[in-house]
C-alpha cells in the first residue's frame, strides 16, 4: 500500500499528463458524439420508421465488444494509413456513445407533454421557436443523463483503447502488465475509476441545475 | 358477525387513526365505512383482515377474535376488493379469480364451475373472458372482475375499500346496482368504504358515519339523513338531504303508514303508480303529470287509493319529526 | 409506402450492405484464415471464452437475483437505498480496471479473470432485480396479501413475473459486457478469445486480429439476440399487454 502511493506521488507528473491525454480523448469524442445524435436524435420524432432502424443499430454497435471494434477497425482504417492511433479511437467512442445520446434524445422530445406543446402552438411559435423554446429546455435533463452514460462509458473505453495506441491512462495499465509493474497496473485501474467516479459526479450536479423545479 | 370493541389504531406512536371504535356488523349485513378522506375508514377495515395490527381492543369474527387467527387461514375466508381493483396483469381472468380457490387446492372441474358461476353473476360472460387479460377490461369489468375474485371461495364476510371508486359516474351506478342485486342473492357480510354519501345512500343497510377516527353516527340511511346525530352528520350529507331520504322510502311505506284500503271507485284519466315506485320518482311523477294525483297500485293491480302531494306532506312530517 | 418508410428502408439496406461488403472483403482477404488453419485452436479459445463467461455470469445470477429479492423484502427496505447507490456508482468502474485490480490483488491466471468478471456481472443484475421488483405496484401486493397469499406465495407469483423483463434485461447486459470483457482477460492470463486480439494487434498480424475479433463480436450480437429472445418468452403476455397499454396512456 506504501509502496503504491510512493509510486504515486513519484509519478505524480505521468500520471497527470495521462489524465490529461484521457479527458482529451472522451472530451473530443463527446463534443462530437452531441453534434451528431443531437440533432439526429430531434431530426427521428419526426420518422417513427427510421427512428427504430437507427436506434436498433445503436443498440448492436454498444452490444460489440470494444477489443473486438478496435481490432476490426485497424485493417479497414490501415487503408487509409489509421490504423492504430487516435482516430480509431474517437471513432469507436463516438460510436458507442451514440445509443445513450440519440436514445435519449429521442425519447425526451417524445415525451414533452403534448400540452405544453399545443400551448406553445396556441400562442403561435413556429415550429424552431417550439423546438429551441420549448421541447429542448424540458427535454434537456434527459439528453444530459444520456451525456453522462456515454461520458462514463467513454472513459472505461479509452482505457482499452491505449492498447492500440491513443494514450490515456490505459498506458499505465498496458505497460504496467508488460513490465510486471503492479503499481503502475494499480495506478492505472484507480485513476482511471476516479475519474469515471468524478465525471459521473459532476455531470449528475449539472444535470440536477438544469432541471426545471417543476419537473423535479 | 363483526364486532368492534373497544377498538383503537395508533401509527408510529402518535397518530391516533382509529379513537375507541365499538360497533356490530350483523351477519348478512352490509354496512358503508362512510366519511372524509383520512378519517379512518381503510384503516378500521385493514384491521378487520390483519393488515394493519389493532393498537388496543378487540375485533372479532363471528365470535373469534381476530388477532387469535391464523392470519393467511383467515383472509383466505375472507374478500378483500380495493379502489384500483388489484387484478395481477400476469395472470388471465380465469387465473386471477380463482386465485383463492387455487390455494386452497380446490380441484379444477370445481374451479371451472365457480368461475362459470361467478362470471355470470358479475354479468361476465364466462367463455368469453376465461383467458383474457386485465389489461384487455374496460374499467368497469375489471371491477367486476374484482368483485368475483374476491367472492371466489364463498367468504361470509366481504371487505371492500371504494371499490367503484374509480369507476366514471354512469358505469359506477350501474356496477353498483349490479351489486346490489348480486348482495341479494349472496346475503354476505360486508363493510364497504366510501366517502360518496350517495353512494352510501344507495347500497348500505347501515352507516357508519366517521370522523377523525370516531364514530359520529352508525345507523341506516334514512335515520342518518333524517335525524342526523350532530352538526358534523348534518353538514355532511347536506342541505337536500331530505329529497334524498326520499329515494330510500317507498310508496308502500306511505300505504302502510296511513293504512290505506283497498279502493273500488277508481278515477279514470289519472296515471298508475306502483307501491314498490320511491316517493322521489313519486314526487318527479306529480310533477309531470298535469293532475295532481295519482292512483296507488299494489303488486296484483288493485288501487289502493290516490297519492298527492299533501299526503307526501303529511308522511314526510310524521317521519322526519325530529328533524 | 410512404416516403418516410422508404428512408427507412434505404438506411437498412446501406447498413446491411456495409457488412456484407465487410464480409467480402475479410473473406477475399483471407482475414479469417487462421480459423481455418488452426481450427482447434480456434475451439479451444472460443471454449475457454465460454467458460469465463458462463461460470462467471452463472454465479453473478445465482449471487444477485437473490441478494435484490432480500433486499426488497420490507425488513431491509431501509437499507435499499444504499446497495442501489453503492450499485450505481459500482457500475461506473471501468471493466479493464476490475480486470487490473483483481490482477493485483489475486495475480494472473484463471481464477483472477472469473473472480474480475464475475464482480463486474454483479452490479447490472442486481440494479435491474431490484427496479423490476420495486415496480410491482404496491396496491398488487396488498391485494395478495389481503386475499392470504404468503410473503413467497406474492413473491413467486406476483412480483417475479411482474419483474420478470427487468430482471432479464439485467442478465442480458450483464452477459454481454461479460463477453467483451472476457476478451480482456488475456491481459491477466484469463485466455479466450482476446488472445488471438491482442496477438494480432501486437504482432501487426491482421488474419489472427480479426480472426479473434469478429468472432467475439459475433458472440455478443447474438447472445444479445439469444436474451432478448427470452425475454419475450418469459415475460407473461399480461404484463406486456399492461406495459404495451401503459405505453400507449402516455
Ligand atoms: N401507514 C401509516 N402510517 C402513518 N399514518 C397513517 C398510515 N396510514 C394511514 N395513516 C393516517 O391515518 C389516518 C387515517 O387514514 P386512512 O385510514 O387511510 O383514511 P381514509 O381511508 O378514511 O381516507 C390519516 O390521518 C392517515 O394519514
Ligand atoms: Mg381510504
Amino acid at each position: 500500500m506504501t509502496d503504491f502511493l510512493n509510486y504515486v506521488q513519484r509519478e505524480w507528473g505521468t500520471i497527470f499528463s495521462y489524465t490529461l491525454e484521457h479527458l482529451q480523448l472522451v472530451g473530443i469524442a463527446i463534443v462530437i458524439a452531441i453534434l451528431i445524435g443531437v440533432p439526429l436524435g430531434i431530426y427521428l420524432t419526426t420518422n417513427k420508421y427510421l427512428a427504430e432502424t437507427i436506434l436498433q443499430v445503436a443498440s448492436i454497435i454498444i452490444t460489440i465488444p470494444s477489443i473486438a471494434l478496435f481490432g476490426i477497425m485497424i485493417p479497414v482504417l490501415s487503408m487509409i494509413g489509421q490504423g492504430i492511433g487516435f482516430l480509431p479511437a474517437l471513432i469507436a467512442l463516438v460510436l458507442y456513445s451514440q445509443l445513450p445520446i440519440i436514445r435519449n434524445t429521442y425519447t425526451a422530445i417524445q415525451n414533452v407533454d403534448p400540452n405544453i406543446r399545443d400551448a406553445a402552438k396556441g400562442i403561435g411559435m413556429t415550429t424552431f421557436q417550439r423546438l429551441t423554446k420549448v421541447e429542448i429546455p424540458n427535454a434537456l435533463p434527459l439528453i444530459m443523463a444520456g451525456v453522462r452514460t456515454a461520458t462514463v462509458l467513454n472513459i472505461g473505453i479509452g482505457a482499452i483503447a491505449a492498447f492500440i495506441g491513443s494514450g490515456g491512462l490505459g498506458v499505465l495499465i498496458n505497460s504496467g502488465i508488460s513490465r510486471g509493474n503492479s503499481n503502475m497496473v494499480l495506478a492505472g485501474a484507480v485513476f482511471v475509476s476516479l475519474l469515471a467516479l468524478v465525471a459521473d459526479f459532476i455531470l449528475k450536479f449539472i444535470q440536477a441545475r438544469i432541471t426545471p423545479k417543476g419537473i423535479k | 358477525m363483526i364486532e368492534f370493541n373497544d377498538v383503537t389504531k395508533i401509527y408510529g406512536g402518535d397518530v391516533k387513526a382509529i379513537d375507541d371504535i365499538s360497533m356490530t356488523v350483523e351477519d348478512g349485513e352490509f354496512v358503508i365505512l362512510l366519511g372524509p378522506s383520512g378519517c379512518g375508514k381503510t384503516t378500521l377495515l385493514r384491521m378487520v383482515n390483519q393488515l394493519e395490527s389493532i393498537s388496543q381492543g378487540d375485533i372479532k369474527i363471528q365470535g373469534q377474535n381476530v388477532r387469535e387467527m391464523d392470519k393467511i387461514k383467515m383472509r383466505r375466508n375472507t374478500g378483500y376488493v380495493i379502489q384500483s381493483n388489484g387484478l395481477f396483469p400476469n395472470m388471465t381472468i380465469e387465473d386471477n379469480t380463482m386465485i383463492v380457490p387455487d390455494l386452497l387446492g380446490w380441484d379444477r372441474k370445481k374451479k371451472k364451475d365457480r368461475f362459470n358461476y361467478l362470471m355470470d353473476l358479475v354479468g361476465l360472460n364466462p367463455d368469453d373472458y376465461r383467458k383474457r387479460f386485465p389489461h384487455e377490461l374496460s374499467g368497469g369489468q375489471q371491477q367486476r372482475v374484482g368483485v368475483a375474485r374476491a367472492m371466489a371461495a364463498d367468504p361470509p364476510v366481504m371487505l371492500m375499500d371504494e371499490p367503484f371508486g374509480a369507476l366514471d359516474p354512469i358505469i359506477r351506478e350501474k356496477v353498483q346496482d349490479e351489486f346490489l342485486a348480486i348482495q341479494k342473492e349472496v346475503k354476505k357480510t360486508i363493510l364497504f368504504v366510501s366517502h360518496d354519501i350517495d353512494e352510501a345512500v344507495r347500497m348500505g343497510d347501515k352507516i357508519a358515519l366517521l370522523r377523525d377516527g370516531k364514530v359520529q353516527q352508525f345507523d341506516r340511511p334514512s335515520e342518518l339523513l333524517i335525524r342526523p346525530n350532530n352538526d358534523f352528520v348534518s353538514d355532511f350529507v347536506g342541505k337536500d338531504r331530505v329529497l334524498r331520504s326520499m329515494s330510500l322510502y317507498s310508496v308502500e311505506d306511505l300505504v302502510t303508514t296511513f293504512g290505506l284500503k283497498n279502493k273500488e271507485d277508481t278515477i279514470t284519466d289519472t296515471k298508475e303508480i306502483s307501491i314498490d315506485t320511491s316517493l322521489r320518482i313519486a314526487i318527479s311523477m306529480l310533477l309531470n303529470q298535469e293532475a295532481d294525483q295519482l292512483v296507488i297500485v299494489d303488486r296484483q293491480g288493485q288501487a289502493k287509493g290516490s297519492l298527492t302531494f299533501d299526503l307526501i306532506e303529511k308522511f314526510l312530517h310524521q317521519e322526519v319529526k325530529g328533524a | 409506402m410512404n416516403a418516410k418508410k422508404v428512408t427507412s428502408y434505404v438506411i437498412r439496406l446501406i447498413l446491411w450492405t456495409l457488412v456484407i461488403a465487410f464480409f467480402f472483403w475479410a473473406i477475399s482477404e483471407n482475414m479469417f484464415g487462421k480459423i481455418f488453419e488452426e481450427p482447434g485452436k480456434f475451439m479451444e479459445l472460443l471454449g475457454r471464452h465460454l467458460e469465463l463467461v458462463s461460470i462467471s455470469a452463472g454465479l453473478a445470477i445465482l449471487t444477485s437475483v437473490p441478494l435484490g429479492i432480500l433486499i426488497t423484502r420490507p425488513s431491509f427496505r431501509r437499507s435499499e437505498w444504499l446497495i442501489v447507490n453503492i450499485a450505481n456508482l459500482g457500475q461506473t468502474i471501468p471493466s479493464l480496471a476490475v480486470l487490473a485490480l483483481a490482477m493485483g490483488f489475486l495475480g494472473i491466471g484463471l481464477k483472477a479473470a472469473i473472480v474480475a468478471l464475475y464482480i463486474y456481472s454483479l452490479l447490472p443484475i442486481l440494479q435491474n432485480t431490484i427496479a423490476g421488483l420495486d415496480s410491482v405496484r404496491p396496491e398488487m401486493k396488498d391485494a395478495a396479501k389481503g386475499m392470504g397469499l404468503t410473503p413467497a406465495q406474492v413473491l413467486f407469483k406476483i412480483e417475479l413475473p411482474a419483474a420478470a423483463s427487468s430482471i432479464i434485461a439485467g442478465i442480458r447486459t450483464a452477459v454481454v459486457l461479460n463477453i467483451g470483457t472476457a476478451a480482456l482477460a488475456y491481459l491477466i492470463g484469463g485466455g479466450g478469445l482476446g488472445v488471438w486480439i491482442f496477438t494480432g494487434i501486437q504482432l501487426f498480424d491482421n488474419q489472427t486480429l480479426i480472426s479473434g475479433a469478429v468472432p467475439v463480436t459475433l458472440l455478443a450480437v447474438l447472445v444479445d439476440l439469444l436474451f432478448r429472445g427470452i425475454e419475450y418468452l418469459l415475460v407473461p403476455k399480461g404484463i406486456r399487454l399492461a406495459r404495451k397499454s401503459a405505453m400507449e396512456s402516455v
